[in-house]
């Protein structure tokens, strides 16, 4: 256990000192929120014609699920993406120790070998955690950005963060089973960066699934980014959820655990057979 | 002497069937510094592996620190520490953060860490750079740094996986003390794989020479060197016929090949035989030109083992693409 934070601590230190990693951190959500949420806006894509700004607005509430504006509906999959982009790259220490060496320190070490995997899987989840809070800023700041529901409170929140660890948890363990295998960080980037959007469209992270062909959306329907934007933005645009909607958010809220246990039953498998000895 | 390490036809097989490290035996004495030296692919890296625990054993036995190593592993990892051939610091961490990390992952106590990261770090003399992230190191302090970094947690036996690769020879040097010193001073064990003929020879108490998975000599380098090794006398002789035979003659030589009119004999003892040489010719009549002596090394012990010359090995084993890669991390 102990061993365990230790590591987490040098994986935080190393991403505080590493200018480049930092950077990009704070920037890219930013730089998506504010690109995408303007350049594929849909409320601008509708002709505005005399007499229509009322209909206009009631389309775009029932396609955005009753959000305000299109920021609001996006932001929900916006965090998703963060947090399994750096589920992603959480592994990737690992890879680069194994490259140099330094991961024949640790193994030497009478340290138990899912330390070096928890480790890594905890400070990627508070890194997502950190970001997700700055992304949420950010979009509250945003002229014509995020607006919570009247009744948004504590649980909501404590719902919004349920929903993208467990997302984060599931997606960082199956990343991992291929680092404690990957010898090259050129693996990860390509499985990542081959992933990453498809992943991204492929869910109701960008647009609503209804608008999607029906082998897409049957697809996106079973993509636990799905599961986690979609509750989120229940949260974000109903506040206090009742009825039938509380029902759908436990169901994909239960979606998200199971993804989350089965991932980590397969990925402790995994890494500790793939840190086991030569 | 107390044995520490015991193994007992180790042998490595990667599958399929590369057959790394071949039915190897020895025993390493407490307080030792012992060697394994051979070139590069010999099976060196492999053994310790095994010792260390970081590669499982296709067959043998081994003991280390009184823990049978397929079994005990947690035994034999808080005995030792290890201070691989790559990096094993850090470069994102200060040295002082490398090595705190060290003592926490081997349960050092909170109170005493900060005491003996200060004494290691006076100790390779590292004070002033303590508080530096430790990709600004030149190569030698970075190696001081791993080399203590291995030592915190107060091993019996300390595993240097080629400690000097890709150094200068100054620096070379005075790893050596600090490795005698650590040796002498903290009664700690040390089993070393070096290719440096001159590093096993100044260093270690016994040697283990290594070639292809097996080993081909096991001795003190200076039994070694008596035993294995031939001092070698060149005599040049003014133009004339040949007289090998005349010179084989002579009690103190074993061999004699000629080359022109200079004479290569082997001989016993060089140091002792020269004068009984020299009185020799005089009485053969032949007016020398003159004499060199070569005294036995390990080289030609390793030449004499092995069938060929340990030199020739490193370059053709890419070493020295291995000693610029490590500079260019270091540099970077």
């Amino acid at each position: 256990m102990l061993e365990t934070k230790e590591l987490m601590v040098r994986d935080l230190k190393k991403w505080f000192r590493s200018p480049a990693w930092l950077f990009a951190s704070l920037v890219q959500p930013v730089l998506w929120l504010v690109l995408f949420g303007n350049a594929f806006n849909p409320a601008s894509m509708i002709p505005s014609l005399p007499g229509s700004n009322a209909i206009k607005t009631q389309i775009l509430q029932s396609t955005f699920g009753g959000a305000p504006n299109y920021i609001t509906f996006l932001t929900a999959g916006m965090l998703c993406f963060l947090v399994v982009t750096w589920a992603m790259w959480a592994g990737g220490p690992l890879v680069t120790d194994r490259s140099l060496g330094y991961l024949n320190k640790l193994l030497v070490a009478p340290i138990s070998r899912t330390a070096i995997t928890f480790s890594l899987l905890l400070s990627s989840i508070l890194k997502g955690v950190v970001l997700s809070v700055m992304l949420l800023v950010v979009a509250l700041i945003l002229p014509g950005g995020l607006v919570f529901a009247s009744g948004f409170g504590v649980a909501d929140l404590l719902g919004i963060f349920a929903a993208l660890i467990l997302l984060s948890v599931g997606f960082l363990w199956l990343f991992m089973m291929v680092s404690v295998r990957a010898k090259k960080f050129e693996t990860l980037a390509a499985i990542g960066s081959t992933l990453g959007l498809p992943l991204l469209f492929a869910s109701s992270a960008l647009l609503p699934t209804a608008s999607m062909p029906a082998w897409l959306s049957a697809i996106a329907g079973i993509n636990p980014i799905s599961k986690a934007a979609d509750v989120i933005r229940y949260l974000i645009v109903q506040g206090r959820v009742t009825g039938g909607i509380l029902s759908t958010v436990t169901f994909d809220l239960v979606y998200l655990l199971a993804f989350a246990v089965v991932c980590t039953l397969l990925g402790v498998y995994a890494s500790n057979r793939g840190l086991r000895m030569e | 002497m107390n044995t520490i390490i015991e193994a007992k036809g180790l042998t490595k097989v990667y599958p399929p069937s590369t057959k790394a490290v071949n039915q190897v035996s020895f025993s390493v004495g407490e307080g030792e510094i012992f060697g394994f030296l051979g070139p590069n692919g010999a099976g060196k890296t492999t053994t310790i592996k095994m010792l260390t625990t970081l590669a499982s054993i296709t067959d043998g036995e081994c003991n280390v620190g009184g823990y049978d190593v397929r079994t005990q592993q947690d035994g034999v990892r808080r005995s030792i520490g290890l201070v691989p051939q790559d990096a094993a610091v850090d470069g994102d961490l200060t040295g002082m953060e490398n090595l705190v990390l060290s003592a926490r992952l081997y349960k050092v106590p909170d109170g005493e860490i900060k005491r003996k990261a200060d004494e290691l770090i006076g100790l390779v003399g590292l004070e002033g750079a303590a508080a530096r992230l430790t990709r600004t190191y030149s190569g030698g302090m970075r190696k001081r740094l791993e080399l203590i970094a291995g030592l915190i947690h107060e091993p019996r036996v300390l595993f240097l996986d080629e400690p000097t690769l890709g150094l200068d020879i100054q620096t070379r040097m005075a790893m050596w003390d600090y490795i005698r010193g650590i040796n002498r001073d903290r009664n700690v064990t040390i089993f070393m794989t070096t290719h440096y003929l001159e590093e096993a020879d100044s260093l270690c108490g016994m040697v283990a020479i290594i070639d292809h998975g097996q080993i081909k000599a096991l001795d003190s380098p200076k039994a070694l060197k008596s035993s294995l090794g031939r001092d070698v006398l060149e005599v040049e002789l003014p133009d004339g016929s040949d007289v090998s035979a005349k010179l084989s003659s002579m009690e103190m030589v074993r061999e004699v090949s000629r080359k022109g009119n200079t004479y290569s004999l082997k001989i016993e003892d060089g140091g002792r035989s020269l004068q009984e040489i020299s009185v020799g010719l005089w009485k053969l009549g032949l007016e020398v030109k003159d004499v060199r002596l070569t005294r036995s090394s390990l080289d030609q012990v390793f030449l004499n083992v092995t069938g060929r010359s340990i030199r020739d090995e490193v370059v053709d084993n890419g070493d020295y693409m291995v000693a610029r890669a490590r500079a260019e991390r270091v540099r970077s």
